[in-house]
């Protein structure tokens, strides 16, 4: 694992009409490790996310993978650079078994299944290792929040990604659920896996994250270890407010 | 395991059983039903099922409702017609003709077109068949509105041209049966789950690495390209076709046994179109002197009740019932699904070794 960043974002900025959505945002992603991006309601985090996912382009600004621009690469074009995402709002097959949800994943990317036997090989050993093993005949649509969102990343995993984009993961777990899930990232992480990830959970993020970057309005307000941040005094005035005194002393 | 192994034989042998007992019946039915009528009906399920399907390919795996399915089968059969009669082509090369010229038509127009998503991409099939329509009633090269006939003669299969409905029947059923055999290859192979994934969601699709608009395209042609052979079919059984042939209610007879049947399978044209086409026939042959317009009426309320207690089609209901459980269990004698896999597995071991 080398020092040098594995996605270079410079001077994203994102307009629908008259509206700024995301405002001269750069910042790195350090290869092998797991990189957070948190902020409020609103921030711009998931268009900031869409624009490095390909799925709309940056208004101005550029995005580097591995030193090669990717900016105009096509949201279908990604999996074939080894780069793999899950949506905040579960996508399964509603109507297809788990394990053929992880199968028809399993058949794209890079790493692609030639036939159905390897598709079905590849997918078993992703759905041992997310642990939905046990659950691969269910129908998708019956099972719970939790083991969709875990579905989420099976279907990911199985495209065999060097570079990990998580959309709210953990919205909507118990702390319970929400441990299981870090543990699980933590495992993919370690595997090898570069992990890029919107949470609202404050556990998981200061948990998992070695480095954080906080949007705001759109723009990039702190970024910097999870300590580093959570003393930030803008970053705890937008989570918390202003404490009274401060405000009088102003 | 040696045991279950045997019970995965059994059930296939059962399995194979059943399905070979349905093909003989259909491949007796001539030889003891005489009535040309009755044959006609078989025919006409056939085609009718064919054409069903390969709405199904894009209606239900895809989720790309098309109401123009009419008009690529009438291009289809245009194009065979007008070669054969024009230049006195082979009729067999003229329905290759006719499948290739209308899977580039279809990819070409539709092209474009793929920006466009649920009932939009409805709307543009809707007029770009009645398009089709309007232009060959007004061009004479297409024979305007009084359509072209194919030539009679003596009975030939290089020519194919019977007198007598047999052999229409027999290859009605072999049409048939090959296009479901394509389209459950289809269906278990890379492209039905690139087709499935975009049914839910095309970003989703996007973000496992498929190209949507290609994988639409694909759809469109290879549906397009099926239904140009039943164009070819009915021009060759009915041997007279003319615009009539692309009215927009053709368009949605053909996706009336997907949606009866259960447009999410395979199988749901075959049995929706087994189920309905024979009902039309039975009820238009009895009522229809009677009371006329009688026939539709019935005909609509036994589509309305379908949809409304059987919402996900027939074979919707059917894989969810006690039925299938029944037969499953105790007619074919089907091993649970972790006996099933386990066996699945092991036959991969052992080809590895």
């Amino acid at each position: 694992m080398s020092d040098s960043p594995i996605i270079e974002v410079q001077h994203i900025t994102k307009r629908f009409k008259g509206l700024t959505a995301v405002k001269d945002v750069s910042f790195s992603i350090k290869e092998g490790a797991i990189t957070g991006m948190i902020g409020p309601n609103g921030a711009g985090k998931s268009t900031t996310f869409n624009m490095i996912c390909g799925y709309y382009p940056p208004t101005e600004g550029q995005i580097f993978f591995r030193g090669q621009d990717i900016t105009s690469k096509k949201a279908h074009e990604y999996t074939n650079m080894k780069i793999a995402r899950t949506f905040q709002i579960m996508k399964p097959l509603k109507n297809l078994s788990v394990l053929e949800n992880v199968m028809a994943s399993a058949y794209f990317g890079h790493a692609a299944a030639k036939n159905e036997r390897e598709a079905k090989e590849k997918a078993m050993e992703v759905l041992q290792f997310t642990g939905l093993y046990e659950k691969r005949h269910v129908i998708s649509k019956d099972m719970g929040t939790p083991d969709q969102k875990r579905l989420e990343m099976a279907r990911a995993l199985v495209t065999s990604p060097e570079l990990l984009f998580l959309d709210e993961n953990m919205a909507g777990l118990n702390p319970a659920e929400t441990e299981a899930a870090i543990q699980l990232i933590r495992k993919i992480n370690e595997s090898g896996v570069t992990i890029f990830l919107i949470e609202h959970i404050m556990q998981a993020v200061v948990s998992l994250c070695e480095e954080v970057i906080v949007l705001h309005h759109g723009e990039k307000i702190a970024e910097g270890t999870p300590e580093q941040v959570m003393n930030d005094p803008y970053v705890m005035e937008v989570y918390l407010g202003t404490k009274k005194e401060d405000a009088a002393h102003a | 395991m040696a045991e279950k192994k045997r019970a995965v034989r059994i059930y296939h042998r059962n399995l194979a059983m059943v399905l070979g007992l349905i093909l003989l019946v259909f491949i007796l039915i001539p030889v003891f039903v005489k009535s040309p009528y009755v044959l006609n009906v078989f025919v006409l399920v056939f085609y009718m099922s064919t054409l069903s399907m390969a709405w199904n390919l894009l209606g239900g795996m895809t989720g790309q409702n098309s109401l123009g399915h009419a008009a690529y089968m009438g291009l289809g059969a245009y194009a065979c017609c007008l070669l054969i009669t024009k230049t006195g082509a082979n009729p067999w090369l003229a329905a290759i003709f006719g499948m290739v010229v209308v899977g580039l038509v279809a990819g070409i127009i539709f092209y474009p077109c793929f920006i466009l998503k649920g009932p939009y991409f409805t709307l543009v099939s809707i007029a770009f068949g009645e398009a089709l329509r309007q232009f060959i009633i007004n061009s004479s090269f297409f024979g305007r509105a009084s359509g072209i006939g194919l030539p009679f003669g003596k009975d030939s299969w290089l020519d194919f041209r019977f007198g007598s409905k047999v052999p229409y029947y027999y290859v009605g059923l072999i049409m048939v049966l090959g296009v479901y055999l394509l389209m459950k290859k289809i269906e278990r192979s890379r492209m039905g789950y690139a087709l499935r994934t975009i049914r839910e969601d095309e970003d989703a699709a996007a973000a496992i690495g498929i190209n949507p608009t290609r994988y639409k395209i694909m759809a469109v042609v290879v549906s397009a390209m099926v239904a140009a052979l039943v164009g070819f079919f009915y021009a060759s059984y009915i041997r007279y076709i003319d615009p009539e042939l692309m009215v927009q209610a053709k368009s949605t007879e053909s996706v009336l046994p997907a949606v009866v049947g259960g447009a999410a399978y395979v199988e749901g044209p075959l049995v929706g179109g087994l189920i309905m086409i024979p009902l039309s026939e039975f009820l238009r042959a009895k009522y229809s002197a009677i009371l006329p317009g009688i026939n539709m009426l019935m005909y609509a309320v036994a589509l309305l009740a379908v949809i409304r207690f059987r919402p996900a089609g027939i074979l919707g209901w059917y894989m969810h019932s006690n039925v299938k459980t029944f037969i499953d269990t105790k007619l074919l004698r089907k091993p649970s699904v972790d006996v099933l896999e386990e066996v699945e597995l092991a036959q991969y071991h052992k080809e590895e070794v």
